[in-house]
């Protein structure tokens, strides 16, 4: 537990000092143990998401970094793109079990841009009206099936 | 990441360096000063409890954390510094894997069967075909046949008419029984 909040601070103020382009961390919005960070991420310029703004959440377990951290899209705009559920839930294979600890929220924020930066049309997954009825409230309890590597 | 984050000791030892060696000695895992160091073969450091807590927390995928080379315990290197904790590293637990000492490369002089690893297995799966490939697969992995005309040669080649001739007569007993 402790070795999770000292890495998260260690994190937060890497973070904080030296953010990569269109990412931000909403400090009013981490939580005491550190356990909950809401991160602010702008569209790429030159892509479908140039211009429109989107909120991460993510949730740090005990075991954090050796287990990976639960990140959903939050607020009021979620993506439109074939790997986010209009829930939130991102299908993408780092959140589970390509996980490793040495990623970071700043690698998580990173890869999440490529993934939106890299779409060509803006649609749902195909099967997200039954995913969003029937999925957990925690996207690490879907078992993901990664087939499209293209996005 | 700056040195003002780490409020123990090992921080404070780089706090007087050079910033251009900020992160250098990092472990990749709790972005702290490695403690108890190990390096991978791809190059790649941790301290050793880190790196032990994420080798038991997927045992059958074991993966370097950064680059996803291949790593186990045996395929790591301690790093030992001059200095550093007087307590020796292995009384922690988890123990840091020990330094290796491979024997020189020895190319010439013969060699024997008894280092050779010679080692036979009869199995009675697929009959016959497990027991053909148990009985005759002499060269996987194990040292080439002697050159002719010494005397490991004459041995090897009386052992092999002598595993023949048993595994002949096994396959008769088979038969008949």
């Amino acid at each position: 537990m402790a070795s999770m909040q000292k890495r998260l601070q260690k994190e937060l103020l890497a973070l904080q000092k030296d953010p990569p382009p269109g990412v931000r961390v909403d400090e009013a919005s981490v939580t005491k143990s550190l356990s909950t960070w809401q991160v602010d991420m702008d569209g790429a310029p030159g892509t479908l998401f140039e211009g429109e703004k989107f909120q991460l959440l993510f949730k740090f377990g005990p075991r954090y970094p050796f287990d990976s951290p639960q990140v959903v899209f939050t607020g009021p705009n979620i993506p439109v793109h074939p790997h986010v559920y209009s829930n939130g839930h991102i299908c993408l294979s780092i959140l589970t079990e390509d996980w490793s600890p040495a990623l970071s929220v700043q690698s998580v924020c990173l890869s999440i841009i490529s993934m939106l930066s890299s779409c060509k049309e803006k649609k749902r997954p195909p099967d997200n009206n039954f995913y969003v009825r029937t999925c957990s409230k925690n996207p690490k309890k879907t078992k993901w099936w990664y087939h499209d590597d293209s996005v | 990441m700056s040195a003002d984050v780490t409020g123990d000791g090992a921080g404070a030892e780089g706090g007087g360096g050079a910033d251009v060696d900020q992160g250098t000695y990092e472990c990749n895992i709790c972005l702290d000063t490695a403690r108890d160091a190990v390096v991978s073969l791809c190059g790649h450091l941790f301290c050793w409890p880190c790196l032990h807590q994420w080798l038991e927390t997927r045992p059958n995928r074991q993966l370097c954390p950064v680059c996803k080379a291949g790593i186990s315990r045996d395929k790591v290197i301690p790093l030992y510094g001059r200095g550093g904790s007087q307590m020796d590293p292995r009384t922690k637990t988890p123990p840091r894997p020990q330094g290796q000492r491979p024997e020189p490369e020895n190319n010439h002089g013969g060699w024997t069967f008894g280092d050779g690893g010679f080692q036979m297995s009869f199995g009675i799966g697929a009959f016959p075909f497990g027991f053909f490939a148990s009985a005759f697969n002499f060269n996987d992995g194990r040292p080439g046949p002697a050159p002719p005309g010494t005397p490991q040669a004459e041995e090897e080649r009386v052992l092999s008419t002598l595993f023949l001739w048993i595994a002949l007569i096994f396959m008769f007993w088979l038969l008949m029984a």
